[in-house]
């Protein structure tokens, strides 16, 4: 065997011993997972491990026969593309104004950022609080400037319990999409917001027309990126509303679980079922966005 | 001139109330975390004018908080050590060699990054049983370590790849073998790659709580942000307490913004920005 080959020959085991390590973990607990759940979504599965075949039986009866996934998928869909508007606006807004040099606005970064950082139980039990009935802050508000007929309990009404827990999570997320607007902003060339302040037109008709068309890339990426977050929500509900009242705040996520180990309906080929469905529908939703939006909007300057 | 005036009047007013509502609820339980239950019923936006800071021994104490804090440290500290070894060793093969198949891997291995986690979460509850490692920290701790994997190789990869190729052939002159190139090269000078994702990964199972809720279930093995759901549950009436138990969890997460505030930012926007 001559050097070169031999050569060869250890750089494949180095290479091997590199990849080995996460190779192993990514087939054990990421890949065989998601292999097992579309091959469990077959089967009615007992606790006992008893496994009988249904074929597509499963998703059958949740595509025909299951009015709490379909009320889930509404839902769900609704928080995900509410939502994205909200934080991508008001991030955008919000970097905006830190951006055009207001005093403080170290501290006000800081105060508008943390919120990302703080585990969303506490940041659902924060909001669980501020929605209470009779100590929340939002019904002494409402109190305080007369509107007592507004008050109520927001969770536990199934008319508000969805937009309530809406903005309680773009709460936590605005934060992010401002500071990501900011650095987007700070990388632009400062020539261009300069020749927008000279041509002295209005801070709207600025925004419209220079800040929105230059960051366009940023802001689809955060608009989908929040989507795809939102399709996956789950935390903020299960520790406010368990997806209720009335299945009013239920998502594909809690649905799942709650089918999974809360029902007690001793079966894991049902959920399982959900889960390929809503594993689908998020993938075909990334390939859809990204193939609408990708670099046809990559701008020139 | 006075026109000019009343707007900039008026976007520090708007600041000025968003900074209300942003930082409000979270100075609020702050104020509450140090004040006792009967207390806040009777006036539950009264500051603490005696602040009880027995409290949080009280919540150390009795009520399992240490266990859970203790547990939250071990796991995550744990998990993180690991996916970002393995995740650097991973990311210098795809970045720094030419094999058969590496795009492949990395394409397998960064699509996982937008998965639902429902995808794989039935079949792990199964595989953690299977291997009795359900309701083990251990089990937890290889599920953090697979769930972050793909997406610090992701963000490692890109970096080290564009490691200045100069670097390696100086290495490679020097003698360097496959392990010392990895060691003494892309480590150090992936560094700050290296610390973003480090903190990126932290927070992220910090303040996990899906694959906590599904794989933990004995007390004395919860993670923060567990513990304080079920002291919430039991303990309804405790606010005080519970209140407490959220600034344990929050004040880590704080100082570790206050001390590393650029980095961190950098860190959770990292995917984001690409």
């Amino acid at each position: 065997m001559d050097h070169r080959d031999e050569e060869a020959r250890g750089r494949r085991i180095e290479v091997a011993a590199f990849l080995l390590p996460a190779l192993l973990l990514f087939a054990a607990f990421t890949a065989y997972p998601v292999l097992r759940t579309f091959w469990n979504s077959l089967f009615e599965i007992r606790p006992n491990g008893n496994e009988i075949f249904v074929g597509f039986d499963n998703f059958r009866e949740i595509l025909t026969g299951d009015p709490v996934f379909r009320r889930a998928v509404l839902n769900t869909l609704v928080w995900s593309t509410v939502e994205p508007f909200i934080d991508v606006g008001l991030g955008l807004l919000l970097a905006l104004a830190l951006y055009t040099k207001v005093p403080f606005a170290r501290f006000f970064r800081i105060a508008w950022f943390t919120p990302v950082l703080i585990s969303t139980v506490v940041v659902a039990i924060i909001w669980s609080w501020i929605y209470n009935y009779d100590w929340g802050a939002l019904n002494l508000m409402l109190r305080a400037i007369g509107l007592d007929g507004m008050t109520r309990a927001w969770l536990g009404d199934p008319a508000t319990a969805l937009p309530a827990l809406i903005l309680a999570d773009s709460w936590k997320w605005v934060g992010f999409n401002m500071v990501v607007c900011l650095a987007a902003l700070h990388s632009l060339p400062s020539e261009v917001m300069e020749a927008a302040e000279l041509d002295n037109c209005g801070w709207w008709a600025k925004l419209c027309h220079v800040v929105v068309p230059m960051l366009r890339a940023t802001l689809l990426n955060l608009l989908i990126l929040a989507f795809i977050s939102r399709m996956k929500v789950f935390d903020l509900v299960w520790v406010t509303t368990r997806g209720g009242p009335l299945w009013a705040t239920e998502t594909a996520s809690t649905y799942t679980f709650k089918r999974a180990f809360e029902w007690r309906s001793f079966d894991l080929g049902y959920p399982s079922a959900i889960a390929v469905i809503w594993f689908l529908v998020v993938i075909a939703a990334v390939v859809v966005l990204t193939l609408l939006f990708r670099q046809r909007d990559r701008l020139e300057f | 001139m006075r026109r000019d005036w009343l707007s900039r009047g008026l976007l520090w007013g708007a600041l000025a109330l968003y900074t209300v509502y942003t930082a409000g609820p979270f100075v609020w339980v702050a104020n509450m975390s140090l004040r006792t239950t009967p207390e806040i019923m009777a006036a539950p936006y009264a500051p603490a004018w005696t602040p009880h800071w027995w409290k949080f021994v009280e919540a150390w104490t009795t009520s399992n908080y240490g266990t859970y804090l203790w547990n939250s440290v071990a796991i995550c500290v744990a998990s993180v050590v690991i996916v970002t070894l393995v995740g650097a060793m991973a990311a210098h093969a795809l970045a720094r060699y030419r094999f058969r198949g590496r795009r492949i891997v990395g394409a397998a291995i960064f699509s996982t990054i937008i998965f639902p986690p429902q995808i794989t979460i039935i079949a792990l509850f199964q595989i953690m049983v299977e291997y009795d490692l359900y309701d083990t920290r251990l089990g937890l701790m290889l599920v953090y370590v697979a769930i972050q994997l793909p997406l610090t190789v992701y963000l490692l990869e890109a970096f080290f790849a564009r490691i200045p190729e100069a670097l390696y052939e100086a290495a490679k002159i020097d003698g360097y073998g496959g392990i010392e190139v990895f060691w003494k090269i892309t480590l150090p000078v992936g560094f700050p790659a290296i610390a973003t994702t480090i903190i990126l990964n932290f927070i992220h199972l910090w303040n996990d709580f899906l694959y906590a809720v599904v794989i933990i279930s004995d007390d004395n093995k919860r993670t923060l942000p567990l513990g304080i759901q079920k002291f919430m549950g039991d303990q309804m009436e405790d606010i005080g307490m519970i209140a407490t138990g959220m600034m344990i969890a929050v004040i880590p997460v704080v100082l570790f913004y206050a001390f590393f505030s650029e980095r961190l930012i950098q860190g959770m926007t990292a995917g984001a920005v690409k």
